[in-house]
């Protein structure tokens, strides 16, 4: 999983050395063990270094790349070899005739790689990737142009990609895509290719999505899209509307800082015209009728996990059978799905290869599909019978915060339409949620809570209910960003294991809002490790007595239990950025991560 | 060379605005439904500005938040002020991120484009001046800075809450400057660990460099106090500055009545048989309950009106509760800040963020309430209530 960017302009328009570097800043998100750029001049040439697009852009002799107009560019998260100056892309032939950067898996390259190796070709890097730049100079050896010698090399190889292909005198660029994203810019002055829209969204708004099994062939005048078989296809062009100053961080000092005191917007374009408290109704406009009333699945992975368990949880407090899935487990654990089934995919990206490989399965064995997404034109919209949007805006820290809270409320409002609708009551509350998020962000002491813990041992997280999944984020937050030791449980298992974990020196985060029984027993499980001595930190709406028991008392408003869940993770993504920010971590860009997850 | 770039202050809370700045300065208090920046904002685009830097410190998130990195296409750079040492050390601390001419305006205040267009043209058609001030007349100039204009349009003196009977023009808090011009303001020696933007200002006057007075009779008004907010909406009004409008996201019950003037943002629910306006605004996501009325009112974001209430000459803050039929009379009364009396302001009831009255409230006239306090069911209240304090 990677960011792929390419560019082919005119005389009058930018360098290419420009808006390669430019979009790939852009496309960090993607991945950033390495970064690196190949330019058509006069002559090919080749660029790359480990870690971060800085350091890249350090070693460029970007002023001797000037006047150029054709090239190709990378960002890397390392799937096959570690992150090096080798492994980083662009990836060329022996002689340099060829540069090609990719996202996604050759799934058969060793078979290739032998066969090249027995051929007599030497291999310069570990990466998958390598065997095709060798197979298109191989075709061109053997005397094919270069747009088929492009085609040639695809078609040998299986897996998952977005590849984009410069050869060394040839203006044009030549791209293709199966289950990784790519999408292509329309300019005046040129035409671009990527991953995603932001990478050259400078440049034009004007895009045309690749669908799988597609070809492109970009020069500065004209595009041109092709099938498996060459036929030119002729495709919408789409005007998309996104803000590339959206994207910078407004005076914070991190995205993920910026993006979390951004939930309250984000979670007000969520609700927007979906619920109405006049007539008590939901509108969910995007999706046709939903009469549904079989099992409902929802599958989904990481921070979209935790929401997916929101949302069945939701979905069983109103007695509908449904259940959460990690979706690179829905295959293996042979989860029966069927015409009766919906299954539901939750993908803030629209692109996580392991959603979509579920959501496909689910297609194929007849069942209903629904993806919620933040992604318009993503895979996820195209794979899925409807979709549903979370309207969070784009989101450019890794770790996830506002498209979180974005995912619980619209799952919330999918799951009341599933049932026919939400009370009156609980229309209110989910209106009244902005601004107790506002509420928690103008008054949080989760900073101070933060400082004081700093350096424990590890971090343990606790819940029941709906705020089960809260605590299971709150834990995920915290590892991610923190790099510590933090783990999240039902407030009920601690005592069958984990408890022989507690010591002083591991704070316990419980979340207890209400004063039902579910925080009565949460209550009785925070006494047991309150015995243990561990530092307790209870995420309280002060309904219940949980504070007795707390050394740290995190506030949020009185609400219900739904709202509560989307407020009292605010309380712990402060936590954890304040911790991570105090321990001098990389927040928006954690070691070993990326934002969007496009290989299984 | 035009001037394209502006740098807006808005770093101070604005302490006689308390208690609605509790969590937000007092730029981001809103004039009509939108907050006061937005509309300094809209008139300094409106006049051709391009590039807008803006000096945050109090409450810097509420501004953050709410503009992000671009309005209306046009880049928003923010520059942390940590401490608010004074507007001159605001403008200081924005100083290093500007390098040619460029626009100074005050945040807090509402100025419409003609200021701002008079203050433009009048400095790129004088090559001799080192700054431009904007300056209007007004009635009443004690709380403000007085600017002495000769004949020729220069700026003689600069006088901070001026009281001799002298001819003062009020500065309006729009200047044009050259890079050198902010240099010189920005080297003023502090007085009481205070830098003014007034001392600079004065320096510059004293010095060589020419400063001229732009004269303009376009828009001016400051909400000295919270309820001033009422007045300032009703200008918007008045002036045009602001229309009548019912969000298309909003839901209006068929029995309920919008007298006009009056602002329903997005997302407000306005509930069977109320009675809305006339000059009243409400922020969005509102909630006006069944058969309550509200008129002459600014009520802001996300705040609920029990069935059956009323509220008159009502200013309230974000997230406000007002429950089922309590009542905010209407001014005049006399409101208390602190040690100072305020005779016979047209006032109901200031309530400031995320207070809940449980129900069957009474509010004198002029009665002031804190932020986050609870107010129980059936309850009178008058006078100033402290935040988070329960009234029972």
């Amino acid at each position: 999983m990677c960011g792929i960017i390419g560019y082919v302009g005119g005389e009058d328009g930018p360098d290419a050395i420009d808006v390669l570097l430019n979009g790939l800043s852009q496309l960090e998100y993607r991945g950033y063990d390495s970064a690196g750029v190949g330019l058509a001049n006069a002559s090919l040439s080749v660029h790359k270094a480990e870690g971060e697009l800085s350091k890249l852009r350090s070693v460029l002799p970007t002023e001797s790349l000037r006047g150029g107009h054709t090239g190709i560019g990378h960002t890397r998260w390392s799937t096959h070899g570690p992150p090096s100056n080798a492994n980083a892309h662009p990836h060329t032939d022996e002689d340099d005739r060829v540069a090609v950067v990719h996202n996604g898996i050759v799934e058969n390259y060793q078979a290739l790689r032998d066969e090249l190796v027995d051929a007599g070709v030497s291999f310069e890097s570990e990466t998958d990737t390598e065997v095709i730049p060798h197979l298109i100079a191989d075709s061109l050896e053997a005397g094919d142009d270069p747009e088929c010698a492009f085609r040639r090399a695809i078609d040998r190889i299986e897996g998952s990609y977005a590849i984009a292909a410069v050869v060394d005198g040839v203006d044009d660029l030549f791209a293709a895509r199966n289950e990784s994203p790519l999408v292509v810019g329309v300019g005046d002055d040129g035409h671009y290719l990527a991953s995603d829209v932001p990478a050259f969204i400078d440049h034009t708004d004007r895009v045309v999505y690749v669908d799988d099994g597609e070809f492109v062939r970009l020069s500065a005048t004209d595009y041109r899209i092709t099938d498996a078989d060459g036929t030119v296809l002729e495709k919408p062009v789409e005007t998309v509307d996104w803000d590339a100053e959206d994207t910078g961080k407004s005076g914070y000092d991190h995205y993920m800082l910026k993006e979390i005191h951004e939930q309250p917007t984000a979670l007000r374009q969520c609700l927007r015209g979906r619920v109405d408290e006049l007539a008590g109704e939901i509108t969910l406009t995007e999706l046709s009728e939903l009469d549904h009333d079989g099992p409902i699945q929802f599958v989904a992975c990481g921070t979209s996990y935790h929401a997916a368990l929101h949302a069945a949880t939701v979905c069983r407090e109103r007695g509908l059978h449904a259940n959460a899935y990690v979706a690179s487990e829905y295959a293996a654990d042979r989860i029966p799905v069927g015409p009766e089934t919906l299954v539901i995919g939750v993908t803030q990206s629209g692109e996580t290869a392991d959603t979509l490989r579920a959501l496909r399965e689910a297609n194929r064995a007849g069942a209903r599909t629904i993806g919620v997404t933040n992604t318009v034109g993503s895979s996820a919209t195209r794979v899925c019978d409807d979709v549903l949007y979370i309207r969070a805006g784009p989101e450019i820290g890794v770790a996830a915060t506002k498209t979180f809270a974005s995912q619980q409320i619209a799952l919330t409002l999918l799951a009341g339409q599933l049932n026919g609708g939400l009370s009156y009551d609980a229309i209110e509350a989910l209106r009244s949620v902005p601004d107790q998020v506002q509420t928690v962000l103008d008054t949080s002491r989760a900073k101070t809570v933060a400082e004081e813990l700093v350096g424990s041992d590890a971090f343990l997280f606790i819940g029941r209910g709906l705020a089960y999944p809260v605590a299971l984020e709150g834990a995920l937050k915290f590892k991610e960003i923190t790099y510590e030791h933090a783990e999240g449980f039902a407030a009920g298992e601690l005592k069958h294991g984990p408890l022989a974990l507690v010591t002083d020196e591991t704070p316990v985060f419980a979340v207890v809002t209400g004063d039902g029984e579910t925080a009565r027993k949460t209550i009785s499980n925070i006494k047991e490790v309150e015995a243990r001595n561990a530092p307790v930190v209870v995420v309280t709406d002060g309904c219940s007595e949980a504070e007795r028991y707390a050394d740290y008392v995190l506030e949020i408003p009185e609400t219900d239990d739904i709202g509560a869940a989307v407020v009292a993770n605010v309380q712990l993504q402060l936590v954890s950025y304040w911790v991570a920010n105090r321990m001098g971590r990389s927040i928006d860009k954690p070691r070993n991560l990326a934002k969007s997850v496009t290989v299984d | 060379m035009p001037v394209r770039s502006a740098i807006v202050l808005a770093a101070g809370e604005g302490k006689r605005l308390r208690p609605l700045t509790r969590h937000r300065p007092k730029p981001m208090l809103p004039a009509g439904t939108k907050p006061i920046l937005e509309h300094v904002f809209d008139e300094l685009i409106d006049a051709g500005i391009e590039e807008v830097t803006v000096v945050v410190g109090y409450g810097r998130s509420a501004v953050q938040s709410h503009f992000g990195s671009s309005y209306r296409n046009v880049p928003i750079e923010y520059v942390v002020q940590e401490n608010q040492l004074g507007s001159g050390h605001a403008l200081a601390v924005a100083a290093a991120t500007v390098d040619e001419r460029t626009l100074v305006v005050n945040g807090d205040q509402l100025v419409d484009r003609q200021i701002v267009g008079d203050v433009i043209t009048a400095h790129e058609d004088a090559p001799d001046a080192v700054a431009t001030i904007g300056v209007i007349n007004h009635d009443e100039l004690s709380e403000y800075g007085g600017v002495i204009v000769d004949a020729d349009d220069t700026v003689s003196e600069i006088v901070e809450n001026p009281t001799d009977d002298r001819v003062y023009r009020l500065n309006a808090g729009v200047y044009a400057l050259e890079s050198d011009a902010i240099e010189t303001m920005t080297s003023v020696e502090p007085t009481a660990g205070e830098f003014s933007l007034t001392d600079g200002l004065a320096a510059l006057v004293a010095g060589s460099g020419t400063v001229r007075a732009a004269a303009s009779d376009g828009m001016w008004i400051d909400a000295t106090y919270p309820w001033d907010l009422l007045e300032v909406a009703e200008a918007l009004f008045e002036t045009g500055t602001v229309e009548s409008e019912i969000a298309s996201s909003a839901r209006v019950h068929e029995t309920a009545t919008i007298v006009e003037p009056a602002i329903v943002a997005p997302d407000c629910v306005i509930n069977a048989g109320a009675v809305v306006g006339p000059n009243v605004c409400l922020g969005q996501n509102v909630t006006v309950g069944a058969n309550a009325t509200v008129g002459r009112s600014v009520v802001d974001a996300d705040s609920r009106l029990g069935a059956n209430a009323t509220a008159l000459d009502c200013v309230t803050g974000r997230g406000v509760r007002i429950g089922p039929a309590s009542t905010i009379v209407g001014g005049p009364g006399d409101v208390r800040v602190e040690a100072s009396v305020h005779r016979d302001e047209r006032l109901g009831a200031l309530i400031a963020d995320r207070t809940t009255d449980e129900g069957g409230v009474t509010y004198a006239p002029g009665t002031i309430v804190g932020a986050a306090a609870t107010i129980r069911a059936g309850t009178t209240v008058r006078g100033s209530i402290d935040s988070e304090t329960e009234v029972r």
